[in-house]
């Protein structure tokens, strides 16, 4: 079967394309982002949406190698404990099931001091405003980091084998 | 945990204050340059989208053009951008234009990214690599030549048509 322009979402489709070329497709990505309910939802929801274009963007680029996975998200009041201990989980199931390599990408600060209690890499970035924007300078900027972001990703895959 | 993690993290997070650095940088620069730009949207002129790039300006290396045009998705409507490498055959004077969606598993491929093969297409997923005019090169996962573009000259600016895939080498 021919694939146009190929992808690997969270979608039965692409995860059927996942299954079919499992060995190649060696790298797992998760969203990170928390949620806020009251004062400071505008700026929880400007967070979930530079993420969800970041992460689709580089799905984009890396199609044949990884599997972008449904962001983990959390209450941002929540006990760290509690959300750190649900991410963990996660990881656990995510290499039992054959992924070599697993990218974490946040743009939520509190996780830099928690980057060395997962072993998947943690990737933080901070969160541009992109509401100002036009949709051919949001993407301008996306790219630039995807670029920024694959440079990381191929020293990864090369160190990790 | 073992030491090795340790300095494998720090490295990251250098190389992470590189980025953060690369995107203040990157937040002036395409504002200007927009604002001086004048923005082509997609016009209709057929199935050919229209790009920024002007056909007097491309050379022999290959360059990456961007185009966007819009696309019913199930129930809404959105903005598709696709990407092409275009550059002017030295030898036949022709223009020629690429996907880069990796024959493999449809990574995006770059132009002379991989040291050790300069002027070639490169893959990261996998390693593909196809030389310049999009041929496979065997031996590396790719089995199929990149896709090529259809295009057309309107008002000095390139036009590019809809992907088709080529012969097998
Ligand atoms: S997707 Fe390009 S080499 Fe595998």
């Amino acid at each position: 079967m021919q694939k146009v322009g190929g992808k690997m979402k969270w979608i039965p489709q692409d995860v059927e394309t996942y299954l079919n070329a499992k060995e190649y497709v060696d790298t797992a990505v998760i969203p990170i982002y928390s949620v806020s309910v009251g004062g400071d939802m505008k700026q929880s929801a400007a967070m979930a949406e530079f993420i969800t274009l970041l992460t689709s963007h580089l799905e984009r680029q890396f199609t044949g190698r990884l599997l972008l996975f449904p962001p983990f998200t959390y209450l941002k009041v929540e006990k760290t404990e509690k959300v750190l201990g649900d991410l963990q989980i996660w990881e656990e199931n995510i290499v039992n099931s054959e992924f070599k390599h697993i990218f974490y990408i946040t743009t939520e600060i509190e996780w830099r001091t928690h980057e060395n209690e997962v072993d998947g890499s943690l990737i933080w970035l901070p969160s541009l405003p992109l509401e100002q924007m036009s949709d051919s300078q949001k993407m301008e900027m996306i790219d630039s980091q995807v670029k920024q972001l694959l440079i990381l990703f191929t020293q990864k895959w090369h160190e990790n084998g | 945990m073992s030491k090795e993690r340790v300095s494998r993290r720090q490295f990251l997070s250098y190389t992470l204050t590189g980025v953060g650095g690369f995107m203040a940088a990157g937040m002036l620069m395409p504002m200007v340059r927009f604002a001086v730009d004048p923005v082509l949207k997609a016009e209709a002129g057929g199935d050919f989208i229209a790009t920024k790039q002007k056909v007097s300006e491309l050379t022999a290396e290959p360059v990456r053009v961007d185009f966007t045009f819009k696309q019913k998705d199930a129930w809404y409507e959105s903005e598709v951008t696709n990407t092409a490498w275009v550059y002017r055959d030295d030898k036949t004077d022709k223009i020629v234009a690429l996907s880069p969606v990796c024959k493999h598993l449809g990574c995006t491929v770059n132009w002379n990214t991989d040291k050790e093969h300069p002027n070639q297409f490169f893959c990261p997923c996998h390693y593909g690599r196809y030389t310049k005019d999009g041929t496979n090169v065997k031996g590396t996962p790719p089995l199929a030549p990149l896709d090529e573009y259809p295009f057309k000259e309107k008002d000095g600016y390139l036009y590019l048509g809809k992907a088709k895939p080529r012969k097998g080498a």
